[in-house]
């Protein structure tokens, strides 16, 4: 069982705090994906968990073990860097091959795990060559290559994909989820692109100033964010938060509505709004509008539609997938008994 | 548009030209005069022998003490490079790498070697070797050298490790790599094109050094071959023809082995420019 466990993680740097205490559990098997604005902690966390950095205060288990005055190489875990980090003088073999040498593991055993990696990866043909010689996906099946030989109990991963091009990165991203049904391991993924979180995890865990946020499946941070910044950094198009006196409530801070769940009409509707840039995606139209009252809306509206920049159109939002957001920014729950509207 | 350029380029040239050949007139005076009678040498110091007379380089090549002391002296410098880039190179690695308590300090200190003049150190450097017992040994000039060398060593050293990227190291160590072994493993292999520019830094200034092998050494038998030279203007006090030929044969290992390492130079002194 190859869980990790953060237990009242604490970390400065210097003066500075960045994560004030973070408790975590990282289930075995599980894709767990750190997602966050830049600056929010979630790089030092995995480094932490890699042995990279070590915490102000505070414990980590992987596997039952505390591993927290562990080398790395001690913690059974692989990390693939952001930028590769291939070594640059040796080949792709050598590449994968250097962690188990250093493991003085018998030459026959090593060549049997590079080749079974290098198969499982498509890097047959290129065995011989150097990095440079090696395109952006090659490099970084090489360097996910690099981690698995190894085994490790856990997979660690740094914006793995950030370095790659679009087309690339979808890719990339259908590989590492095959790869982690295949292996079954334990995986933790750092990104700032919820798409790749949304896509690739079964547990995301949303950060925020050194702070977590929400820990969740997919669907349930979509669908049911409890704080307001959960729901404004998860989906895209993002969830329109409106002031509460969109819905006649002068209690709450604001009120979230993703753009899939607002009706558009032409005469009647809760909201008057004027078309503004409008983005066909083919599948569906994503439409911005600015309301009379409450700002920018946006609208994704299933398939072509005939609407025009400029065009006055009235929005009524679905009652049942309405959030709605207390002064403190958290959840509140509709059934919730709220003080009763000014009369 | 065509003439502009092509002025241009011929400017560029001549200049070039004017440069290169204070370089290599001097280099080539030198040669030729090695050639020359003596009489000749000092009618026309820059021209042509008369008569190409080998004799002089024929005398220098067969005496058995030439080839000592350009024994000597490669022994001398070879060594040298090598504490240089090994104890530079390790000094370095510290400083590039691991922040510790008083570390810019120290590297402050180290980078005043750069400015302290060499000749001001050599008294009190001999009588420091005297005590130490190395008089009159190799190494009464390798350690001086080294220990001068080093300030520059770290400096460019320090510079080219910075930009070696961080994550390397940390992809190392997470696949179980210690601080000694990645000095071994990576920063030496990938350093190549710093280590040959200090190299030759080195060897050509110990190659050529005067002072120290001077004051160091007594015995004709571990002179170098600046000493050596000094030794044939002794005895043909006004044979510049011999001392000019003796020169030429002298230089040579220093200009093949700047131009075996000449790529990496350029190299290591634009390091970091280019994306790697």
């Amino acid at each position: 069982m190859a869980d990790v466990h953060l237990r009242h993680i604490n970390k400065c740097f210097g003066a500075v705090e960045v994560i004030p205490d973070i408790e975590l559990e990282i289930p075995h098997g599980s894709f767990t994906v750190l997602v966050g604005p830049s600056g929010c902690g979630k790089s030092t966390l995995l480094r932490m968990i890699a042995g990279l950095e070590k915490p102000t205060s505070g414990t980590i288990e992987i596997d039952g073990d505390d591993v927290t005055n562990f080398e790395p190489s001690a913690r059974g875990i692989s990390m693939v860097f952001q930028s590769y980090a291939l070594y640059p003088h040796m080949t792709v073999a050598q590449n994968i091959d250097f962690g188990l040498r250093l493991m003085k593991m018998p030459a026959a055993e090593r060549e049997e795990r590079v080749k079974d990696a290098a198969k499982r990866l498509h890097l047959e043909q290129l065995l011989d060559r150097k990095p440079s010689e090696l395109s952006g996906g090659q490099r970084q099946r090489v360097a996910i290559g690099r981690s698995i030989v190894r085994n490790p109990k856990v997979f660690l991963f740094d914006e793995p994909l950030s370095n790659l091009d679009a087309a690339l990165r979808t890719q990339m991203r259908v590989e590492l989820a095959e790869l982690h049904q295949s292996i079954g391991a334990t995986m933790v993924y750092v990104t700032h692109d919820q798409v790749e979180a949304m896509t690739l995890a079964d547990q995301i865990v949303v950060m925020n100033g050194g702070r977590i946020e929400q820990v969740g499946p997919p669907m349930e941070l979509y669908d049911n964010p409890q704080t307001e910044f959960v729901a404004s950094f998860i989906g895209s198009p993002k969830m329109n938060l409106l002031p509460g006196k969109a819905i006649g409530r002068d209690d709450i801070k604001s009120v979230g509505i993703r753009p899939e769940h607002l009706e558009t009409h032409l005469e009647t509707g809760k909201w008057a709004a004027r078309v503004g840039v409008i983005e066909n995606l083919g599948s569906d139209t994503v439409v911005y509008m600015e309301t009379d009252d409450f700002g920018h809306v946006t609208v994704r509206l299933p398939g072509h539609h005939p609407l025009r920049t400029g065009d006055r159109v009235f929005l009524t939002p679905d009652e049942k997938h309405l959030h709605l957001f207390g002064m403190d920014g958290r959840k509140i729950l509709a059934k919730e008994p709220l003080s009763a509207p000014a009369t | 548009m065509i003439s502009k350029v092509f002025l241009r380029n011929l400017l560029r040239v001549t200049v070039l030209c004017i440069i290169a050949s204070f370089v290599i007139a001097p280099l080539l005076a030198t040669a030729l005069g090695g050639f020359k009678t003596n009489a000749e040498i000092r009618t026309s110091a820059f021209g042509l022998p008369e008569t190409w007379n080998f004799e002089f380089y024929n005398a220098i090549v067969s005496d058995p003490a030439f080839w000592r002391y350009l024994g000597n002296s490669l022994l001398i410098s070879i060594a040298a490079v090598i504490l240089t880039l090994l104890v530079g190179a390790a000094a370095a690695y510290v400083f590039a790498q691991i922040r510790f308590f008083g570390s810019r300090m120290l590297f402050s200190y180290l980078l005043l070697g750069l400015m302290f003049p060499f000749a001001t150190a050599i008294l009190p450097l001999f009588i420091q070797v005297r005590d130490i017992g190395l008089l009159d040994s190799y190494w009464s000039v390798i350690l001086p050298q080294t220990a001068f060398g080093l300030s520059l060593a770290i400096l460019l050293f320090r510079t080219f490790f910075e930009q070696l990227p961080r994550e390397l190291f940390e992809a190392a160590y997470v696949d179980g790599c210690g601080y000694i072994r990645f000095f071994w493993r990576f920063t030496l292999p990938l350093s190549t094109p710093i280590l040959a520019t200090v190299g030759v830094f080195v060897f050509v200034q110990s190659w050529n050094n005067f002072l120290l092998p001077l004051v160091m050494l007594n015995s004709r038998e571990a002179f170098t071959w600046p000493l050596g030279m000094m030794q044939f203007r002794g005895e043909f006090v006004t044979e510049w023809n011999r001392t000019l030929a003796f020169v030429t044969l002298t230089i040579m290992p220093a200009i093949v082995f700047f131009l075996a390492a000449q790529k990496y130079i350029v190299a290591g002194l634009t390091g970091g420019a280019v994306k790697g």
